[in-house]
């Protein structure tokens, strides 16, 4: 189809804007990440899109090595938040993933588990506060605050609709055939589900956990709740790096946020070849 | 080896009778047939057997036992799917060993089993790949093996060669066939295609609407329909079908008509066309090489007749209609046959 050139002029300018507003700010926290305080701090007036003096300053700063720029020392180091975000995000996410998965099944093969959509579904129309507040007080009576236990329940509970919902869509989506004939040809319900459908289900369940990894990896609410000084989470430690003296440290943020932000991506890229596939691509004639 | 009995099965989805009342007993090393149209119960029955779903009254029996309480594994019935539910996670290999593998068969007995069906089926060259990469034939070969692999008491098939062109189609149904034949099991077939239906079964049976309509050998089907409901099922073109006061007006020579039927019937090939001043009115003529459908227009009914070569005909042109002897079929007001004369 040939479309007039001006329509074509027009659309790639909106899909540039589209794109510079995406990546413009992540460039921009990059570029800071590289630079020494008087680049980034109000101090240093003229802004450039490119670090002058590159250096990694902020990320020795972050690490807790003496950095000659900056005369604030740091009371903690980002290891220990760094080490609390991928734990608790981790056991969040497996939480969710188990019980979502396995509810998700049940719902969507055997038709059991009554109004849990609408009561998951539940858990997310309540303004977070109103929910978090109360868990507050019931995780310090169990002795879950602050503590990277308590922290990957409460992560696994909230996130627990969204693996159970994007699941659920999978497992309506794949024909029952399939398992009907595991059936036939000598399974138990459960080696179908072990050899059959977990398996197929792969690229779903890499999907579902990339996505419910990056809810809790990117929590700060529940976290600022619920840790105080072990296991703050990197987003918690990172609204903490501040000083009196120079205010917010934005050079040792952008160097924790492009830390923070290597995860996510590295899974993305692991799963990738999986997200591009159809779940039964082969399995059914067409 | 095995015959499989129903005793008024009854089995509905909600408001829907998939199912209705349906007995019937297929034989031990039978080729037996489902027809009917599409929401006819074939695949339902199909899953009675299997023991993918629960009857809601009614029993099946394998050999004399009731299999109310036995489960698909137990039931040791191969089945290959309609949409062939091939495990697009595993190599055709894979697929092929996986009810063996399920059984806790021996190595060897699985290796020797699985180059056994997979020379048969010529797909040595095609074991490596997963389903992702075969072709409909491909993917068609590697269900049927994974249902030959081992040996259970009966296979079902629901319309597994549909996905094949025409002309492999006709090869694929011999050669079932044959392998049935050969191996002496009993083979459950689905298919909508009557000419399938009727060119290897042993016996069929007519479905409608989850009702059995009739059963038995093909030819005695085509021959002795039970009603016009089973008559017009086979056959294509289609049999004539008429009133009786029409048929009178359009046909020159028929000697049954005054047995008090309602509908008559005539297959295209017992009806004869005469180039002689008639009723009849040549509509359409349909050369197909071995036979000719001559499409007549008589007594306000359109009339198909099926002809030996490709006789020479004229659009327009006015011919006489009559019957062979015996080629007449007489339905009463229900639709159902009347007793011979």
């Amino acid at each position: 189809m040939q479309r007039a050139i001006p329509f074509e002029i027009f659309r790639y300018a909106v899909i540039l804007g589209i794109v510079a507003i995406s990546l413009v700010p992540t460039l921009w926290m990059v570029s800071m990440a590289f630079k020494p305080i008087a680049e980034w701090s109000a101090a240093g007036a003229d802004l450039t899109w490119w670090p002058r003096n590159p250096t990694l300053d902020n990320f020795r700063f972050i690490f807790g090595q003496s950095s000659t720029d900056l005369i604030v020392a740091l009371e903690r180091t980002a290891g220990r938040p760094i080490l609390a975000s991928l734990l608790t995000a981790t056991f969040g996410t497996l939480i969710a993933m188990t019980a979502g998965t396995a509810a998700a099944y049940g719902l969507s093969r055997f038709g059991q588990g009554g109004n849990l959509p609408l009561a998951l579904i539940q858990l997310r129309l309540f303004p977070p506060m109103a929910v978090m507040i109360p868990v507050m007080i019931m995780w310090s009576f169990l002795g879950l605050i602050d503590n990277w236990f308590g922290l990957s329940l409460i992560y696994g509970i909230v996130t627990l609709p969204f693996a159970f919902w994007l699941m659920k869509t999978f497992f309506d989506d794949m024909p029952r055939e399939i398992e009907d004939a595991a059936l036939v040809e000598g399974c138990t319900r459960w080696r179908v589900f072990v050899r059959v459908t977990l398996p197929m289900m792969r690229p779903a369940l890499a999907s579902s956990a990339l996505f419910v990894f990056i809810l809790n990896w990117s929590d700060y609410l529940i976290a600022l709740l619920l840790t105080t000084r072990d296991w703050a989470t990197i987003p918690v430690y990172m609204a903490s790096l501040s000083s009196s003296m120079t205010g917010q440290l934005y050079g040792a943020k952008a160097a924790l946020g492009v830390i923070a932000a290597v995860p996510p991506i590295i899974m993305g890229i692991a799963i990738q070849k999986h997200l591009v596939r159809g779940l039964t691509f082969g399995a059914l004639k067409e | 080896m095995a015959s499989i009995r129903f005793d008024n099965v009854s089995k509905s989805y909600g408001d829907v009778v998939a199912v209705d009342q349906v007995s019937f007993e297929v034989p031990d090393n039978a080729f037996f047939c489902f027809f009917g149209p599409p929401l006819s119960g074939k695949s339902t029955i199909l899953k009675l057997i299997l023991g993918l779903e629960t009857p809601d009254s009614g029993e099946i029996f394998f050999d004399g036992q009731p299999m109310h309480d036995v489960s698909p594994p137990d039931r040791n019935v191969a089945m290959v799917f309609q949409n062939l539910a091939l495990f697009p996670h595993m190599t055709a290999l894979e697929n092929v060993r996986f009810p063996l593998v399920e059984r806790k068969i021996d190595a060897a007995t699985i290796t020797a089993r699985v180059a056994e069906v997979t020379e048969k089926l010529h797909m040595a060259h095609i074991l490596h790949k997963p389903p992702a990469q075969l072709s409909g034939g491909e993917r068609q070969r590697v269900a049927i093996a994974r249902a030959l692999v081992r040996d259970p008491v009966a296979y079902l098939m629901d319309d597994p060669i549909s996905a094949l062109d025409a002309r492999l189609r006709e090869e694929t149904r011999v050669e079932l066939r044959r392998m049935q034949q050969d191996m002496a099991k009993t083979l459950i077939y689905v298919t909508h295609d009557q000419e399938e239906a009727m060119s290897v079964s042993d016996q069929m049976l007519i479905l409608d609407a989850g009702r059995v309509r009739q059963i038995g050998a093909p030819h005695d089907l085509y021959d002795a329909p039970n009603s016009t409901y089973v008559a017009s099922m086979l056959g294509a073109p289609a049999m004539n079908m008429a009133g009786t006061a029409e048929a009178a007006g359009a046909l020159t020579h028929a000697p049954d008509l005054d047995r008090g039927a309602k509908t008559v019937g005539i297959r295209p090939e017992h009806l004869r066309v005469a180039q002689k001043a008639g009723p009849g009115r040549v509509t359409a003529i349909e050369p197909l090489g071995a036979t000719t459908i001559l499409s007549v227009e008589a007594a306000g009914v359109t009339w198909k007749a099926a002809l030996r070569g490709q006789p020479k005909h004229d659009i327009g042109a006015a011919v006489e209609l009559s019957v062979d002897a015996g080629g007449l079929h007489c339905f009463d007001a229900l639709g159902n046959t009347l007793p011979a004369a």
